[in-house]
Order: structure tokens, then C-alpha cells, then sequence
């Protein structure tokens, strides 16, 4: 009860910031607010696949099945994974191409930085992925982790509004969105389809260093969360409980 | 010599009792009202027995079922085989291969068909996908899949339905598939927990005599956790009785039928006798030796019940009837069942 009124307030601030922001142009991309929302709302897309994946296919109901073919579980996890976020880049470009034939958005893409950050992307969801389903198989509920991350987001993220805007209400408040990796998931993509980012360039060279930072650390701990999450529940014997 | 494919050496496994696991998944919901972090996750409220020391050994080829009543430890226990749960002490090996230390090893030498048959299916999916899916998984190449598929389609009665989506299935087919699963990496030993609970009696005999089958012609170990006493009595090569995490005994049906009662029932169906006659009889019956108690019972029929132990000789009843001329026209004997037994054995 008190989490859903938290993240209806946090929805509700969200779009009203939004909502102030509309039909201003987006100097920190070089873009207009129709590309860079466009942009943001399909790389949301991109976002939610992988862990809509991991709880429809790593849960309690399924693991012990899974874990009975013996094949290691984190090869599981990425295999899972994979296919949905190839899916989504896939279906990115339709979205794309509606945005630019309908809304006009202005796309200057260094195809080489996409690729990159679609690297560091992936390596960061699949490191929160199995930070949140380890939670999830201990405390067999919705995590903690995942719920502030996914609330966060919505208001610090830049999903629709750049981070920096968020300084006009509280000075200082954007660099909490630096400590959230989805922050960087939105901003790599962004730099790299809206402004041509070139990773050679030192003014955002930086920014794809500390992106792969988020996503070196997390994948690891992603990693020895689960395992940890797996063997503390084979201990409890809560491996099939939901 | 016989090869031991399961081996436990005393085996021993503790629940932690937490407000965690008491709140089962409801622990937000708790949260505030009995405590804050500390005591919802990290104090322990005391702990639960569920194995005790428990060393079997189960052979190459032999069916072997574990008894036990609700609550005994026979589905830790299975699920400590399956590497699923992680023992607190001693030793368990699938074909030498150490649960805790090689469970990869350990499961490619045997596969468990465990409670809710639902578990690990998508819904969505044919039940051909469905065992193709779990092929991909256990490194099956396609050819020998899809052929080994059909085989498990055609022996479970299922191949009509193997397009069908998996949640068109009664309670029985998904029993079914499940068994499925469990033989398509063909692995010499297998698990069942249950095994025929929620088949219609021609697919339980059918399943029943599979499973001898598969130890007897093809040397595969069978180990079956069940309720059900008969199914143990007529599939089990040996049984062995858990209760409170201890296993209780251990023997062929008959060596536990002998040990727990040497007792032996015998009713003499009778055709008109006179009540005189039968007085007389039954006092004869009472001074033979090793007779522990006779009774007379009329109903459609007058029957004696005499109940003996292991000194009593059956020429002396033949005697007997020969003396009086007794107009026998049947003779039952009864012995414990395997479920009188367990009953026995439980409440010592």
C-alpha cells in the first residue's frame, strides 16, 4: 500500500515535471524535446524487456526444473536475457522510423558509439537483473532493489526530461541521477543517437568511461548476488517457495 | 558385487525457523508490526529436524521406496539427491558423485520427478516444445531430441496431444509429461516423489510396471518416495521407513513383514456345523501349540479365526479337522500388510 502511493506520487511528479518542460529546445543533446522524448521513451522500451524476462522466466515456479538439467544458471540467466534485448534493439528501429516519419525526430547517429553503449547497456541491465532476482528469490516478493530503482528512475532516470532540468526545483538534486546506472543507459544511447557522440571525443569520452564503470562493477556483483541468493536459499530450503 | 548408486552417509538437515519463513513471502506485510530487519531476516527462532543421521544405500537396478508419514524428511531428503537442497551434515553421493561438491555430475546421472506437476511448463507452449525446450537445456543434439521426444510422446500415451498447448492438459497428462522430462536425458538413476499420484489406474499400473521395467531390463535405479503402501509392497525391491528424520527400518517387504510380526492368521470357512461341535473345536484349536487366540464369527457363513505365531505346526490343524470331520470349505490365510507394518513401526 504505501509503495504503490509512493510510486503514484512519484509518476504524478514525474509527468508534472514533464509537463513544465514540454516545447523547450534540449541543449545538453543538442536536439529538440520531441527527439530527445521520442528517443528516451523507445530506449525505456529497450530498458523493461530484460527484466520482465527474468521474472517470467527465473522464478521459483520454474528454478528447481531448471536447475534439474544441470546447466549452470547464470549461462541460463544471460541466455534468457539475450534474446529479449536483441528483440528489443530489433524493435527499436520500427519505433524509431515511426518517430521520424510522424514526429519529425532528428536523429544524428555515430554508429559505433550505439554499439558500444548497446555493450555497456546490456552489461549493466543484466547486472541489476540478477541483483533483483537474487532479492527476489530470498525474500519471495517484489525486491527492494528493484522498486527503488524502478521509482527513481522514473523521476531522476531522464526518461523524459534531462536530469539537469531537475536542478531548477532543487539545486544539486541531478547528481543523485548520476548514481543510478539507468541514468546512464538513457544518457550513452542518447549521446550516441542524438549528438553523434564520438567515444575519441574527450568532452564525452568520460562519460562512456564512467557508463562501463557502472557496468564492470555491476555485472559481478550482479553475479555473486545470485549466487549467493541460490545457495542461501538451497540452505533454507525455500528453493521452490513463492 | 552390486553397485551402490545412492549412498548417504548420516545425512542431516535443519530448517532455520525465522519470522521469514513463518511469514512465508508475506514478510513486508510484517514489517514494523513484529520487528524491523534484524528480526525478520537475520534472527533465528529455533530450527526444525527434518534428517537425522540418515545413511541408506540403494543398488544398481533395485526399486527402492522410502515410507514415511507427513512432515518425515522423504522430500528433503529426495531434494538433497537432486542437489536442491544443501545438507547440514554428512555426505550424499549419486554414483560416487558428491552432492554438494559435484552437482553437475551428479545430474547428469539422474533426473527427479518432484510434487506439483505444473512446475517449470509454459503454459503457452505444445507439450512438444515443452520437452524440446528442456532438451535444449540438458544438450540434447536435435536429432536425437526429436526422436527421443516422440519415443517418451508414444510410451506416456500422449503423442495425439503433442501439439496441444500445455495448458489444455488435465492433472493426469501433465503427470505425464512430467515423467517425460525426467526420462529424456535417460539417466540411470531416477527420483519420484509420488510417482502416480494424480494418474487414472490404468496409466498408475502402466507407469508401475515401466518402472520395474526400466530397473530390471535396462539396470536404471528407481527411487520412489510414496504414501501409498500397496504401490510400495508390490513395485519395492526394498523399503525403508523415515519418521521424524530417522529412518526406522530397512528391508525387503517380507524381511519387515517377518521382523515387525511373525503373527499369521488363518479363517476356516465352514458348512453346517452344529454349535456343540464347534465348542468343542475351538477349545481343541485353543490347546494346540503355538496358538495365541481362536474366535468364531457367523455371519452368512461360520468361520474360525485362529491366530498363530511362529511355533505353530499346520499338520495339527489338518489333524484336527481330519478328527472332527469338520466340513472346511475354504481356508484364508492373512498376513500384515506393508501398511500395518509402517503403522506399527511408526508408533513404536
Amino acid at each position: 500500500m504505501i509503495t504503490q502511493l509512493i510510486t503514484i506520487a512519484i509518476g504524478i511528479l514525474s509527468w508534472s515535471i514533464n509537463a513544465m518542460y514540454r516545447n523547450r529546445p534540449v541543449p545538453e543533446y543538442d536536439t529538440d524535446y520531441i527527439s530527445f522524448l521520442v528517443v528516451g521513451l523507445v530506449i525505456g522500451n529497450l530498458v523493461m524487456p530484460i527484466s520482465q524476462a527474468l521474472e517470467r522466466h527465473l522464478n521459483p515456479w520454474s528454478l528447481e526444473a531448471i536447475i534439474m538439467t544441470g546447466i549452470p544458471v547464470p549461462i541460463f540467466v544471460v541466455g534468457r536475457i539475450a534474446w529479449p534485448y536483441i528483440f528489443s534493439v530489433i524493435t527499436f528501429i520500427p519505433q524509431i522510423a515511426v518517430g521520424i516519419l510522424l514526429f519529425g525526430v532528428k536523429l544524428r547517429i555515430n554508429w559505433f558509439s550505439t554499439f558500444l553503449s548497446f555493450i555497456i547497456s546490456a552489461t549493466i541491465l543484466l547486472g541489476l537483473s540478477m541483483i533483483s532476482t537474487g532479492f527476489r528469490l530470498v525474500t519471495k516478493s517484489t525486491d527492494p532493489m528493484t522498486w527503488t530503482i524502478n521509482v527513481l528512475q522514473q523521476l531522476l532516470a531522464g526518461i523524459s526530461f534531462p536530469v539537469q532540468f531537475l536542478d531548477s526545483f532543487i539545486p544539486g538534486i541531478s547528481m543523485i541521477s548520476w548514481f543510478l546506472p539507468q541514468t546512464w543507459v538513457y544518457h550513452l544511447w542518447r549521446l550516441s543517437m542524438l549528438k553523434a557522440a564520438s567515444i575519441f571525443d574527450p568532452a564525452t569520452q568520460l562519460d562512456f568511461l564512467k557508463g562501463a564503470i557502472f557496468g564492470v562493477l555491476l555485472l559481478p556483483i550482479g553475479y555473486k548476488t545470485f549466487k549467493w541468493s541460490l545457495d542461501r536459499v538451497r540452505k533454507d530450503g525455500t528453493l521452490g517457495w513463492f | 558385487m552390486t553397485k551402490v548408486t545412492i549412498e548417504t552417509i548420516d545425512l542431516v538437515k535443519r530448517y532455520p525457523i525465522s519470522l521469514r519463513s513463518i511469514a512465508g513471502g508475506r514478510h513486508w506485510e510484517c514489517w514494523g508490526r513484529v520487528g524491523g530487519f534484524r528480526e525478520i531476516f537475520m534472527r533465528k527462532k529455533g530450527f526444525i529436524q527434518a534428517l537425522n543421521k540418515v545413511s541408506l544405500k540403494v543398488y544398481r537396478g533395485e526399486v527402492f521406496g522410502l515410507l514415511g508419514p507427513n512432515g518425515a524428511g522423504k522430500t528433503t531428503f529426495i531434494k538433497i539427491l537432486c542437489t536442491l537442497v544443501l545438507p547440514d551434515g554428512g555426505e550424499a553421493y549419486i554414483n560416487g558423485y558428491n552432492v554438494v561438491k559435484q552437482p553437475g555430475k551428479v545430474l547428469r546421472n539422474l533426473q527427479a520427478v518432484l510434487g506439483e506437476q505444473h512446475r517449470g511448463f509454459e503454459w503457452r507452449l505444445s507439450l512438444k516444445n515443452n520437452l524440446e525446450f528442456y532438451a535444449t537445456l540438458y544438450g540434447l543434439s536435435k536429432r536425437y531430441a526429436k526422436k527421443r521426444i516422440e519415443e517418451l510422446l508414444e510410451l506416456m500415451g500422449l503423442k495425439d496431444r503433442a501439439n496441444d498447448m500445455y495448458q489444455r492438459l488435465s492433472t493426469g497428462m501433465a503427470r505425464k509429461l512430467q515423467l517425460c522430462r525426467a526420462l529424456l536425458l535417460d539417466t540411470p538413476i531416477l527420483l519420484f516423489d509420488e510417482p502416480t499420484a494424480g494418474l487414472d489406474p490404468t496409466a498408475a499400473t502402466d507407469f508401475r510396471q515401466l518402472l520395474r521395467r526400466l530397473a530390471k531390463s535396462e539396470g536404471k535405479t528407481i527411487f520412489i518416495s510414496t504414501h501409498n503402501m500397496w504401490e510400495a509392497q508390490s513395485i519395492c525391491d526394498r523399503v525403508a521407513i523415515i519418521n521424524k528424520g530417522e529412518i526406522i527400518a530397512c528391508d525387503t517387504p517380507e524381511n519387515l513383514r517377518r521382523c515387525v510380526s511373525s503373527e499369521k492368521h488363518y479363517r476356516l470357512i465352514l458348512d453346517g456345523e452344529s454349535n456343540g461341535k464347534l465348542k468343542k473345536v475351538v477349545d481343541e484349536f485353543e490347546g494346540l501349540n503355538g496358538v495365541k487366540d481362536v474366535s468364531l464369527e457367523f455371519d452368512s457363513q461360520t468361520k474360525i479365526i485362529v491366530k498363530t505365531d511362529e511355533n505353530f505346526k499346520i499338520l495339527d490343524m489338518v489333524n484336527l479337522i481330519a478328527k472332527y470331520s469338520l466340513n472346511v470349505r475354504d481356508i484364508e490365510t492373512y498376513e500384515p500388510s506393508l501398511e500395518e507394518i509402517f503403522i506399527k513401526l511408526v508408533k513404536r
